[in-house]
């Protein structure tokens, strides 16, 4: 195995601190229970569900996916050069990130606007009930992954500060935004 | 060690308040008024009436002991002050903490107490009256939450800033979970049916099954607080040192 | 310097990157001329691969990989966990209604 060899001899330590992995897989398991209720709800009115789901535009989403996904890389290429003392090409990193996040922000913001302009509103029917909770509550995490990309620029700006561990706990965070994501636009967008 | 002149005796009779207020809340919620779970929003004036008469005893008897023992939320919001002015952050956080809790109680629980025994006071109101007082009693319950929420994030915010680790920072995020489902509750105010509303699988049980973790989580992590307490500024140790537990 | 290891991280994205146009595909293929239809295999593909995606971002993007050997089973548990709850709950969906 090749990965290892640039890292070098690094102990096998968690990613950031072990109390935010509790909350990445506990918030898993509550959005997989809301998934869950939606995939079971959807059959009980598949035509209703699928003539909806024909009004998202499946490019904002795939668009969507993309920018959190690079916003992750950067996400990632920010906690390793912290690690390796480079930061301010971490701090870059984390501005990057930010940017990706804001423009899927915009873009979201405005994938709600013309679906609402379309007529289809958050009480419209159980599919748009369920696509606008869903991104909803998505929406608010990642407005909370901006408050971790803030902490995370914080300390890498002050010398004094920079504590590695919670440059990667806020980085742990905003990947689960972008899993997230990743689940809820396979099950709003693609599955039928 | 005798309880005269235990230190802690005080944070051990808050601790127990605690307890004792959850199990009589659950006991008068969920088994003598029926108001929990939450009947459907969908109801009918007639089923709504039929509801109340159905629950009369139950509803005047369960909300009676509520008014007479709602004051052991007190000692339950002084413990979790005390736990936040236990912790190297400013005073100020203990303190929004304790106005916001204890603000919280009144549309948090007692209105829908109020509201509800008023229904259930006189069967032969006006049925569409009766629906009034029912909408009002339980949407003021499920939709206040915006206090619960600032009140979870005073915590958390605290909790994740304390060097003192009077409160494990997992707990800390827990708290975050519980704020959210503060969120998640308020489409209860736009459906009247489905997963939303405010009896849905999402609004209510799915949310409930996520505060029941985090009270039982704060309720275990307030003992091992108290077991620990030094009375000192500082860190609290990290393991209980034999003897000074009680 | 060694720049292999930097180049992973941009190569798990590209793969992440084309299994989401994929996407695009699978749905172009099971709907006709823009209705869509209802399949079970569409969504069953469309559910694995988000779970293939969750595990790439959990090991390559949260660094799994090079965590404690807990960690690694417990985020592969995880992704199984989401898995049997999302395909079990479509498919008793599909079964009752």
């Amino acid at each position: 195995m090749t990965d290892n060899a640039g890292e070098g001899k690094r102990d096998r330590a968690i990613p950031g601190q072990p109390d935010m992995w509790v909350l990445v897989l506990f918030e898993a398991l509550v959005f997989t229970a809301y998934f869950a209720v939606y995939l079971y709800h959807r059959s009980a009115d598949s035509e209703l569900f699928l003539r909806s789901q024909a009004q998202l535009r499946p490019l904002f989403g795939t668009l969507d996916t993309l920018l959190l996904l690079t916003s992750s890389l950067f996400m990632l290429r920010c906690a390793q050069t912290a690690r390796a003392g480079a930061h301010r090409t971490a701090m870059t990193s984390a501005y990057i990130t930010a940017f990706l996040g804001v423009a899927f922000l915009i873009s979201k913001i405005t994938e709600w606007i013309m679906l609402v302009r379309g007529g289809h509103g958050f009480s419209s029917n159980d599919f748009f009930m369920y696509y606008f909770f869903l991104t909803g509550i998505h929406l608010l995490h990642l407005l909370i992954g901006f408050i971790a990309i803030g902490v995370i620029v914080y300390q890498l700006r002050g010398p004094a500060r920079r504590s590695q561990e919670l440059v990667e706990t806020c980085a742990v965070y905003w990947h689960t935004v972008d899993l997230l994501w990743v689940l809820i636009f396979s099950l709003l967008y693609v599955v039928r | 060690m005798s309880w005269r002149n235990n230190s802690k005796r005080e944070l051990w009779l808050a601790w127990y308040s605690m307890i004792a207020f959850y199990n009589i809340f659950v006991i008068v919620f969920f088994v003598l008024t029926h108001a929990q779970p939450p009947p459907y929003p969908y109801w009918s004036d007639a089923q709504v009436v039929f509801w109340f008469s159905h629950n009369r005893g139950g509803l005047l008897t369960g909300f009676a002991i509520m008014f007479a023992l709602a004051g052991l939320t007190l000692p339950a919001n002084a413990l979790i002050a005390y736990s936040i002015r236990r912790m190297s952050v400013s005073r100020a956080f203990a303190y929004s903490y304790l106005v916001i809790y204890s603000l919280a109680a009144l549309p948090g629980m007692l209105l829908l107490c109020v509201v509800l025994s008023v229904g259930a006071m006189r069967p032969d109101r006006d049925p569409v009256l009766i629906h009034w007082l029912y909408d009002f009693a339980f949407l003021s319950y499920v939709g206040t939450m915006g206090i619960f929420l600032i009140g979870s994030l005073v915590w958390m915010l605290a909790i994740l800033l304390d060097k003192n680790r009077v409160l494990p920072k997992w707990f800390g995020y827990l708290n975050l979970c519980n704020a959210l489902t503060e969120v998640v509750v308020s489409p209860a105010w736009i459906f009247h049916r489905g997963v939303l509303d405010w009896n849905g699988l999402i609004s209510w049980w799915l949310n409930m099954v996520v505060f029941g973790i985090y009270t039982s989580a704060f309720i275990m992590l307030l003992r091992n607080m108290i077991q620990r307490e030094d009375f000192g500024d500082g860190p609290l140790p990290t393991h209980q040192l034999a003897g000074t537990a009680r | 310097m060694n720049t292999q290891p930097n180049r992973r991280p941009l190569i798990i994205l590209l793969i992440l990157s084309a299994i989401t146009l994929g996407y695009l595909a699978l749905d172009r293929s099971a709907d006709s001329q823009g209705t869509f239809r209802a399949s079970s295999v569409v969504t069953t593909i469309a559910i694995l691969l988000a779970l293939v995606k969750v595990r790439f971002i959990f090991r390559e993007f949260m660094q799994v990989r090079n965590a404690p050997a807990l960690l690694c089973r417990l985020t592969d548990l995880w992704v199984l966990i989401i898995g049997a709850a999302l395909l079990g709950s479509y498919f008793s969906g599909l079964a009752v209604h």
